[in-house]
């Protein structure tokens, strides 16, 4: 019951198009931000709306230990739920577990056929088939390219819907949609970009590519709870 | 007097086995001139090595065994306190920890930073230990020290600063350039006991200026002195250096780097230069009290001897005359004569024999001052009990103890056995209060309890060793317990007329789940339904049939009663009535209420080389468990997991063989949840037939 809810109140169901995963399969999405402004919170808000509806997300980190990870889930679902009785939110929450993975790597040790090489053990041994992966703290240089190009064909054979989290900085140069200097040679292949832009006291969630032909209210990052909201 | 516990040095000597630590610790007993004889630990030759081992066993029973060993060196007083080896995590293992101002982690040179380092380090941590690392065995072949300064960083997370440099390595190993005074040190002698002073070999000295201009650039992040001195291009002295590292170090924001052989004698002097002058003392450490009036509180203690006594007790040990406690005293001082009060109990005992413990011997002393270790004769008290002045009434640990989660049956092969097992038992569930330990009704067996099967191996194997009481175990049982899911109501009447004086009682009333473990009971009845003198027998109906779950005798937990009506007999109502009353209504309404079983879930970590994360993942998911995640770190790979205990058993055997012995899992209870009803129906078979068995 929750459950249901839940999904019909999540108001990110405003950045996707038809299909109600906003990305298709295979498809890529990154989340923009400055440092601290919000990209874990709304990359675990995804995958929360993904695993209420009964899917598998892979988490992957490359900065963060898995406590810390769960940390952020525990911290947004909390929020999230809030409203709801103390019993049945443990119970959703015992429920959700798992079809959640979190794996994290240094970020020197992170490669694409390493992940698959972990990817085809988790399927193989039954343990674990990922729908949705998120990629936390991915390094977008000049070499991103190749790994990302690699990573496509990865996401394609596999079906996956991959988000990744983008570090912006202030003085970063911009091209004409708004998509930052890092991003700009590999945003072929993304099919949604998000970015989240404090303005004073709010945080903007704005869709620089991708998302619906009728766009929907504005979305904002509840600064208190660190919540998507479409009213504030 | 604030003088003299400056120079208090409070130590312990952590590593991982095999890293040297009893060779170091040896020698360090040698440098200090409390041993006269260096001897080896793997024996000299063939002969007489078995010989040669009982009696060194014998000797290191005195003085590297001992809880807290005595020393002195350049007028400072170190007392080495012995942190437990095991790697599972108990009260015992805090306990060592908390008593502890500063610590020398000992690495090996060849084999680095390995996953018990890992462990150690991580109770270090949680107990905000600041620590000096030391890396051993440079005279090995293979040895790198630089490697292991590097997993330093990058596994244990440690801020490194390298105070030294190896002159040669390997079998080349001369001695050490020390990075603060930019000299090399040797060590001649037949044991090394004589530093030879001398520059640094002219091929080192590049390297040696490089690594001390890290050093400074380290160091001046926490001196201000020392960076304006590297600023204004002044001179750098060594003091400004030592002060600097000093307050990295106890912040625990860097952690200084020694090196050499404890084997080979190289190095040794330097490092207990480095413990007089980069650990605390007692004043520095902030130690916490617990103030039991006030819901456990945190309070911080002052060092100050002349204020009302705090001291913990922190190891018991039986010798020749008896009980010897082990006192560490935070606050205020304990002398000869003195009346304290053991918090846990609330026992006034008065002290009798105070005494300092050398490495070889005991020394009678009046005092122990706050910041000092010390020891007790002839005091009856447990591990971890707190002792007080009068008036005061703090805790230095938390009197919450976890309830065990395994059990054990263990039955001794002969009479000596017998005997000397029960002595075992008797001192472990004193040292240990999560080990317990009861003679079942039913089966007349002993039964031990504890944390994990790990925890319960580690006593039976300590009851062989230290006790020679040979035992044989039952298998392992879970300790699961029962609760009840929804409200229910009951009334129930206990009517029994035949023969003899009648019984008559009605209960009424009803029953929810709550959290609390214990039972909540509440007495709503008015207008004397049930006369007063016989509510008390209703609750102990209703908790009697709390230690037994009528669904499968298990202990029940999370529910509240409430009696709110019933009735009794002016002749026939009896406590006896009203108690079987109790317990009838209980059961009427339990079975009502959508009993369930729940088992405890245990947080598994399983540390494995990379190449055997898919083998251990599919090992863990084999185990009704949920894999959190892996955390992958270099060539070794954390995988997190919750698995229910009873799927636990054997796990450490299953999980050598498939990792050739290279992965190490560590387990502590997670929290209890409802067992699936596949397996809750298997239970209650193998409960039935159990039953059926007992009854035939």
């Amino acid at each position: 019951m929750i459950k249901k809810e839940l999904v019909l109140q999540n108001p990110l169901r405003f950045i996707g198009d038809k299909t109600e995963d906003i990305l298709p399969e295979g498809g890529f999405g990154a989340v923009l931000a400055r440092a601290g402004v919000g990209k874990t919170a709304l990359l675990v808000q995804l995958a929360l709306h993904t695993l209420l509806k009964g899917k598998y997300v892979l988490h992957i980190s490359l900065d963060d230990p898995v406590n810390k990870i769960s940390l952020w889930y525990k911290e947004v679902f909390r929020h999230l739920t809030q409203s709801y009785d103390a019993k049945k939110r443990s119970k959703l929450w015992e429920d959700l577990l798992p079809y959640r993975f979190i794996m994290t790597f240094k970020v020197e040790g992170f490669s694409v056929p390493k992940l698959e090489e972990r990817l085809t053990d988790l399927k193989e041994q039954n343990i674990f088939f990922p729908q949705m992966v998120l990629i936390d703290g991915f390094n977008f240089n000049e070499s991103a390219r190749t790994s990302l190009s690699e990573f496509k064909s990865l996401a394609q054979n596999h079906s996956l819907h991959v988000w990744f989290s983008v570090k912006t900085h202030r003085h970063e140069t911009h091209g004409p949609d708004g998509m930052p200097a890092s991003l700009l040679d590999v945003s072929d292949l993304f099919d949604v970009v998000i970015q989240l832009r404090p303005e004073g006291k709010k945080i903007h969630v704005i869709t620089l590519k991708g998302g619906p032909a009728d766009p929907g209210p504005a979305l904002f990052l509840d600064p208190a709870t660190m919540l998507v909201k479409d009213t504030i | 007097m604030k003088n003299a516990i400056n120079k208090v040095r409070n130590i312990g000597i952590s590593a991982h086995i095999d890293s040297g630590k009893t060779t170091l610790t040896e020698r360090i007993l040698f440098f200090t001139k409390r041993i006269h004889a260096i001897h080896d630990v793997k024996g000299k030759d063939g002969v007489g090595a078995t010989m040669d081992s009982m009696d060194l066993e014998k000797e290191r029973g005195i003085t590297i065994a001992s809880a807290a060993t005595y020393c002195e060196w350049l007028g400072h007083k170190i007392n080495i306190i012995d942190t437990p080896g095991h790697v599972d995590f108990t009260i015992e293992v805090e306990r060592s920890l908390r008593v502890l101002d500063g610590a020398i982690l000992v690495l090996c040179a060849v084999g680095g930073v390995q996953s018990q380092s890992i462990t150690v380090d991580q109770q270090m941590k949680r107990y905000n230990v600041p620590c000096i690392a030391f890396i051993n065995k440079c005279d090995r072949s293979g040895a790198n020290p630089f490697r292991v300064i590097d997993q330093l960083k990058e596994k244990l997370g440690h801020n490194t600063v390298t105070l030294q440099i190896p002159i040669g390595l390997e079998a080349d190993l001369e001695g050490v350039a020390d990075l603060v005074s930019m000299k090399a040190l040797y060590f001649d002698g037949a044991n090394g006991e004589d530093v030879r002073i001398e520059d640094i070999p002219q091929d080192l000295l590049e390297e040696a200026f490089r690594r001390r201009e890290d050093l400074i650039d380290a160091a001046s992040m926490f001196s201000d002195q020392l960076t304006e001195a590297v600023l204004e291009e002044k001179e750098v002295t060594q003091d400004m250096i030592l002060s600097a590292v000093r307050t990295g170090t106890l912040s625990r924001r860097l952690t200084p780097v020694f090196m050499g052989s404890a084997y080979k004698n190289k190095g040794v002097q330097p490092l207990l230069d480095a413990v007089t002058k980069l650990l605390p003392c007692p004043y520095d450490v902030k130690n916490e009290a617990l103030d039991m009036d006030n819901g456990e509180t945190p309070i911080i203690l002052s060092a100050e001897p002349d204020k009302p006594l705090v001291a913990l007790a922190f190891k018991l040990e039986e010798g020749k005359y008896g009980q010897l406690t082990y006192i560490r005293v935070y606050q205020g001082s304990l002398s000869k004569g003195d009346t304290i009060i053991n918090v846990r109990n609330g026992k006034k005992i008065k002290v009798g024999r105070v005494v300092r413990m050398h490495a070889d011997q005991m020394e009678d002393i009046e005092t122990i001052p706050s910041g000092y270790i010390g020891a007790l004769f002839g005091i009856d008290c447990a591990s971890g009990d707190t002792f007080l002045s009068r008036g005061l009434n703090l805790a230095m640990t938390s009197m919450f103890v976890p309830e065990p989660v395994i059990s054990l049956s263990i039955v001794p092969k002969d009479n000596t056995s017998q005997i000397n097992m029960s002595k075992a038992l008797n001192r472990f569930s004193k040292e240990d209060p999560t080990f317990r330990t009861y003679v079942d009704d039913e089966t007349k067996e002993t039964i031990i309890e504890g944390m994990g099967e790990l925890h319960l191996e580690v006593y039976v194997e300590r009851m062989r060793r230290e006790y020679t009481a040979e035992v044989a175990t039952g298998k392992p049982r879970v300790a699961y317990r029962e609760t009840i899911t929804r409200r229910s109501e009951f009334d129930y009447i206990h009517k029994k007329q035949t023969g003899g004086a009648g019984q008559y009682g009605r209960v009424a009333g009803y029953m929810e789940p709550v959290t609390a473990t214990e039972l909540i009971f509440e007495n709503k009845i008015v207008g004397g339904r049930i006369p007063t003198q016989f509510i008390a027998s209703c609750e102990k109906g209703f908790r009697q049939c709390m230690q037994k779950g009528p669904k499968m005798e298990f202990p029940v937990t999370g529910i509240k009663v409430v009696i709110n009506d019933g009735a009794s007999h002016a002749v026939d109502s009896s406590e006896m009535a009203f108690m079987a009353a109790a317990r009838g209504a209980f059961r009427e309404g339990y079975f009502k209420a959508g009993p369930v079983i729940h088992e405890p879930i245990m947080k598994v970590v399983v540390e494995t080389p990379s190449e055997f994360q898919g083998s251990v993942m599919g090992l863990l998911n084999q185990r009704r468990g949920i894999i959190v995640g892996s955390q992958d770190e270099g060539p070794m790979c954390v995988v997190e997991a919750r698995i229910p205990l009873a799927e636990m058993f054997g796990f450490s055997t299953v999980l050598r063989s498939a990792t050739q012995g290279k992965a190490q899992f560590t387990m502590e209870l997670g929290s209890y949840k409802q067992v699936p009803n596949s397996i809750a129906e298997e239970l209650l078979k193998k409960a039935e037939t159990q039953k059926k068995g007992k009854s035939s």
